[in-house]
């Protein structure tokens, strides 16, 4: 009798405590994760197939570089003006398309001493504005404002985004192709193109499938 | 042992099981949520309630408000809730601690994060790009369109796998505007659009109006435990649409049917699993009531009273048959309780302000404000009054596509 006591007493304490642990643990991170600041080409923990910070960073890192060595920007003896044409997405990732131009110009910008120029065509509509109300005497004006001193452009730079996607139960997989190139404004040849390309895949927990 | 003795152990051990359930009963509370006030506004609503919302339920609360917000005009919150949520939604949620719950015998589905049903994942992406393209952005809405078919394409049958008929028509429409070749989306749309033929691209219509219509899908639990994730679908009233602008009758039939989206997309990995959860619970239920059976009949035989030989009655134990009661009565404990705990119940939170229908037109307006009248017709074609609408159409002159929503839906 002693025994089955004892074997009851263990049988009556170790069912709660195994369904207490059923109830108590599993919750990951119960008070969440505090913020943390990372690099931005280091790949975060909440991830995807798609776009990151650390494919825009690896990407204009290496157009900045290419566009900087070639014989028309580095042997230029008049320094080029490069309009930035909108990036076209054709993935099936919406993504900030800006953000690579962006990136791109303030790279050539810091990395370029000068030897590129960027004509920023974004504030056209604010500069015509503010050109006529120096020509109608509204504002003063540092130079004659009936001169003609908007630049044009001797480069256009612009980008496009390509994918490929696969899914299959065994997972998805994402290619990304990121192309970019430099036309001359006045002959239309593409004087610089350069390419780089990620693929990603994964596949979700089941509870998602 | 004595009987008295007996007696008072086995009290004594009566109270253990006791204090288990007590025990137990403190993990199967919820804790409590602040009433929350309602103001009639359905954003306003909504937001208070994803701010008292489990953190696994937000993004269940961003597509609810997204869609208010988009039939309130009020774009800046839509696309808030939106691009709060998709980057979850879009991703590969892999590593989860509470999908791994989830999965687990003790948990129910909904310990999750919601990220919806492939149809409610659609939904947002296709939300989205309206909003894309009403920025000038049609190649983002694009890619909206194109990742909601890759989600459709999860569906268990290959028929019904990436079938919506809009979201390759709007691919192909976004690509001819950005002097693109359209034409490979257009005709996998009109495979998918079988018997309906579908207009071809205008890339110069400047004016894209984008409806929708009817009820969408209610989800329920089926089968003995709630297990099996089931949707509740009723035909709505509205089957077509019409706008009337500009001395012109613009056709908006139902591309799309977001209840044939739903029950069709088949059998999921979830289901097995959670098969297998209600198959544990049942099989320990009943061995745990087999056990208590036989604990009783185990604890009725412990004693026996026999005639001694003086003639008194003497109560003698039986030490076999009160080990056995007592094991018994330890394994029917343990298998009640772990049936109690098995939770193989389906997530059937769901995103409950969608459409039934959805449809889509595009046209060449010049610049101006045009008065506009919105029908809804029912199966014969008839027109449903009380659903009309009557609403003023802007086109600015800019250079890009003015995106009108419709919807039948006030909420």
């Amino acid at each position: 009798m002693k025994s089955t006591l004892r074997f009851l007493a263990f049988a009556s304490v170790a069912a709660p405590a195994l369904f207490l642990a059923g109830c108590a643990t599993g919750v990951k991170n119960p008070s969440g994760v505090p913020v943390t600041e990372m690099k931005a080409d280091e790949r975060g923990f909440v991830a995807g197939t798609g776009v990151e910070s650390q494919d825009l960073v690896a990407v204009t890192d290496k157009m900045a570089r290419g566009v900087l060595g070639i014989p028309e920007i580095a042997g230029a003896k008049v320094t080029p003006r490069i309009v930035l044409d909108p990036v076209v997405n054709e993935t099936r990732f919406p993504i900030n398309k800006d953000i690579f131009l962006t990136r791109i110009r303030t790279q050539l910008n810091e990395k370029s001493m000068g030897k590129v120029r960027f004509l920023d065509r974004e504030m056209m509509k604010t500069l015509e504005r503010e050109r006529d109300l120096k020509r109608s005497g509204q504002v003063t004006a540092s130079a004659d404002p009936n001169v003609v001193e908007f630049r044009g452009a001797d480069f256009f730079l612009t980008g496009k985004l390509q994918g490929l996607t696969t899914k299959t139960s065994a997972g998805t997989s994402d290619y990304v192709l990121y192309s970019f190139r430099l036309t001359d404004a006045r002959t239309s040849e593409i004087v610089w193109e350069s390419s780089s390309e990620i693929k990603k895949q994964g596949l979700e927990d089941a509870a998602y499938r | 042992m004595s009987p008295r003795s007996a007696s008072s152990a086995s009290r004594r051990l009566a109270i253990v099981p006791l204090a288990a359930v007590l025990l137990l009963a403190g993990c199967a509370t919820v804790p409590e949520r602040a009433a929350i006030r309602t103001t009639g506004d359905a954003v306003v609503d909504g937001n208070a309630q994803r701010a008292a919302a489990p953190v696994q339920d937000r993004a269940l609360w961003d597509f609810r408000i997204a869609a208010s917000a988009l039939r309130a005009d009020n774009d800046a919150e839509a696309r808030l809730r939106l691009d709060e949520a998709l980057p979850l939604v879009g991703g590969i949620l892999a590593n989860s601690a509470d999908a791994k719950r989830a999965r687990g015998l003790f948990a129910a589905e909904s310990v999750k994060t919601f990220i919806g049903e492939p149809y409610e994942r659609v939904m947002a992406f296709y939300y989205r790009a309206i909003l894309y393209w009403r920025e000038g952005q049609p190649d983002n809405a694009r890619a909206c369109y194109r990742t909601g078919q890759l989600i459709d394409s999860d569906a268990e049958a290959a028929e019904y796998k990436s079938d919506y008929v809009l979201l390759d028509y709007l691919d192909g429409l976004a690509s001819a505007k950005l002097s693109a070749d359209g034409s490979d989306a257009f005709a996998r749309a009109q495979a998918n659009a079988k018997d309906r033929i579908l207009p071809t691209y205008d890339p110069a219509a400047n004016v894209l109006i984008f409806a929708e219509y009817g009820r969408g899908p209610r989800k329920y639990g089926g089968g003995e435990y709630a297990e099996e994730l089931k949707f509740f679908t009723k035909d709505s009233a509205a089957h077509s649409a019409t706008l009337a602008v500009d001395g012109r009758m613009i056709e908006l039939p139902a591309y799309d049917d977001l209840n044939f989206q739903a029950t069709t997309r088949g059998g999921r990995a979830m289901d097995h699993i959670l098969g297998g959860k209600a198959v544990f619970k049942r099989n320990t239920d009943t061995v745990g009531n087999i056990a208590l059976v036989g604990a009783a009949i185990a604890a009725d035989s412990s004693y026996q009273r026999r005639r001694r030989p003086d003639g008194r009655i003497e109560t003698v134990g039986n030490r076999d048959a009160q080990t056995a009661a007592v094991a018994l009565g330890a394994i029917g404990l343990i298998g009640k309780l772990a049936a109690a705990a098995t939770t193989p119940r389906a997530d059937i939170r769901m995103w409950d302000n969608l459409p039934q229908r959805l449809s889509f037109a595009a046209v060449r307006l010049a610049p101006g404000t045009y008065p506009a009248t919105l029908e809804f017709q029912d199966s014969s074609g008839r027109t449903l009054p009380a659903l009309t609408q009557t609403l003023n159409i802007q086109v600015d002159p800019v250079d890009r596509d003015t995106v009108v929503f419709l919807s039948e839906l006030k909420r």
